[in-house]
């Protein structure tokens, strides 16, 4: 009995130490709260920085260039992009919390109760494809910010993002759930938005109407997968029960 | 007594020093304390100012008015045989943390993607940098990666001897007679030559660990960065790793003192090394210090090298007025 607060109280603590690590202006708020406003993602300086290096994204893609047009914009000076301790990234890193964040104002849906309001599944569809459409404007110059996002050192923060998007989504197509699913459901969805959003990298058509037809695919082959999963665990369920039963009708004890 | 004979009976004296003290065990600590007897004593009390008008030296308690000179003793006395020392002490990985110190902070302004509007070359200030180990890697990255011939670096040292040891130097690089090296004798305390918001980058390499009062010294900086300019200093810290942390405090204050001894024939100048190293604030209390002078921090506000045992810690200068 006493050994289990013992054993528990440096699990606690490294557990409580690699949260506070883990705690970066960026991604402070890890809970979605009615009451409080959110705080701003990033500090004013950096964020002044920043979204004036964006604007020289389509001219000057993902690099230090646009970083240091957008520092001199913003009133800095070509050094102050020290200010961003993970240089490209950190515009990567900005593009993608911003458009994560401005998805809840993108994309509104009916109130509760009025008629023609779209279920979860045509809400999530709804709005990973209004944030793969936010990556619009630079997408000629996305593959380079994917290249970056997979260097070895920024792929842990990347995967978080996207955990963190997806999760976002989820959020707000006003999922609730709280088994296991919550796992799978973000998880199908990671990996589903990342494989449309490299697809889209290489789409011509108008409008992006093969990105969107390839999202719907993908969608599909999930709730195929789920459904034949589900008919899986239904047969073995089913084939376990009925041979207990026929060992028990045998006067096997079990 | 012969030239060769002196190295030797400097180290036999040293050692027999060292046994008297060892046999005596008198409470008194002397700036030449021996290794043995660093590790067995625990470190003094992390508060620097012991008494008012003090200050550290090592672990010694000294009268502010005397670390000046004393540092400035120990440099003099280590200025010829300063690059081997380093080498010898850090295995040749100061080199690498220098290096890294300078391609992160990717100084100059390539004239290809920069408006022409815009003043050309960045305005450097090396404190502390006598020998001129960051001012030429400054210039030659600037040179070579961003093609710029115009950013300057400025080197201020407190030492004439270590400045003598960096001229001396530069002489065997491009830029010996060049108007973008320029060597100055300053106290970082006091750069009154240096106008005010006219430097873009301020750097601080294994220096600042040495200075009398080091928030005086932000302040200074804080005065003569432009609005938005940088200060960046890569110095000793503290080791995260209690194992790791054994051995390198092992290695320093048993090895280090030595090789001072065997290759520069001074081990005090060492073993001060070593203690200041011991006595400078950890990363956390020196990034506030840097935030307290009024720099804004990049994300935590330090990077660690080698798993700490140098840090670079940096500054911005906000452009609007907080």
């Amino acid at each position: 009995m006493s050994t289990a607060p013992r054993l528990s109280t440096p699990v606690l603590r490294s557990l409580r130490i690699f949260s506070r690590r883990a705690v970066y202006w960026g991604q402070r708020s890890c809970y979605h709260s009615y009451e409080h406003p959110q705080p701003p993602p990033f500090p004013p300086a950096e964020s002044a920085i920043l979204s004036a290096a964006l604007s020289h994204v389509p001219n000057h893609g993902f690099t230090s260039t646009a970083l240091k047009l957008g520092a001199q914009d913003a009133g800095y000076l070509d050094v102050s992009t020290n200010l961003l301790p993970r240089g490209v990234f950190d515009l990567v890193n900005y593009h993608l919390v911003t458009q994560r964040l401005a998805l809840r104002h993108a994309v509104q849906f009916p109130a509760e109760g009025q008629p023609g309001r779209p279920g979860v599944g045509a809400k999530v569809r709804a709005l990973t494809l209004a944030r793969l459409r936010a990556n619009g404007p630079i997408l000629h110059r996305w593959q380079e910010a994917l290249a970056i996002m997979a260097q070895p050192s920024y792929v842990p923060a990347s995967l978080a993002e996207l955990a963190r998007l997806a999760d976002e989504i989820w959020f707000l197509a006003g999922d609730t759930t709280v088994d296991f699913n919550w796992y799978t459901k973000r998880a199908s969805l990671s990996a589903i938005y990342s494989a449309s959003e490299v697809y889209m990298t290489q789409d011509t058509s108008a409008n992006y109407v093969e990105t969107e037809q390839f999202l719907d695919t993908r969608l599909a082959d999930v709730m195929r997968m789920g459904s034949m999963l589900s008919g899986v665990g239904q047969w073995v369920d089913y084939t376990g029960h009925s041979a207990v039963n026929v060992l028990r009708s045998k006067g096997v004890r079990i | 007594m012969s030239a060769a004979q002196a190295p030797r009976s400097l180290f036999g004296g040293q050692i027999c020093r060292e046994a008297r003290r060892r046999a005596a065990r008198c409470p008194h600590r002397s700036f030449s304390s021996t290794t043995r007897y660093t590790q067995q004593q625990p470190p003094p009390s992390r508060n620097p100012q012991d008494a008012p008008g003090t200050t550290h030296f090592g672990f010694e308690t000294v009268p502010e008015s005397a670390k000046e000179q004393k540092v400035a003793g120990v440099f003099s006395s280590v200025a010829g045989s300063y690059d081997a020392m380093n080498d010898f002490m850090s295995l040749g990985i100061h080199r690498l943390w220098k290096d890294h110190f300078v391609r992160n902070l990717n100084p100059g302004r390539n004239p290809l993607t920069s408006s022409p509007s815009s003043p050309q070359g960045w305005n450097i200030l090396d404190i502390a940098g006598g020998t001129g180990d960051i001012a030429f890697r400054m210039l030659d990255h600037a040179s070579t990666i961003n093609n710029d011939a115009h950013t300057k670096v400025t080197v201020a040292d407190i030492n004439p001897d270590m400045l003598a040891e960096g001229r001396k130097r530069a002489l065997a690089t491009p830029y010996a007679r060049s108007p973008r090296l320029n060597f100055i004798e300053a106290n970082a305390e006091k750069l009154d030559m240096i106008p005010d918001n006219s430097v873009d980058l301020y750097t601080v390499a294994f220096g600042i660990r040495n200075f009398t009062h080091k928030d005086v010294a932000l302040r200074e900086a804080y005065r003569v960065l432009k609005p938005g300019g940088v200060f960046a200093c890569l110095e000793f810290s503290k080791v995260n790793n209690a194992l790791f942390d054994t051995v390198y405090k092992r290695w320093s204050f048993s090895a280090i003192p030595l090789i001072g001894q065997l290759v520069a024939g001074d081990r005090d100048s060492y073993q001060y090394l070593v203690e200041s190293i011991e006595r400078f604030p950890s990363q956390t209390e020196f990034r506030d210090m840097i935030k307290d002078a009024g720099f804004l921090v990049p994300g935590q506000g330090w990077e660690d090298l080698s798993l700490g045992i140098a840090a670079i810690h940096k500054g911005v200068k906000p452009a609007a007025p907080k």
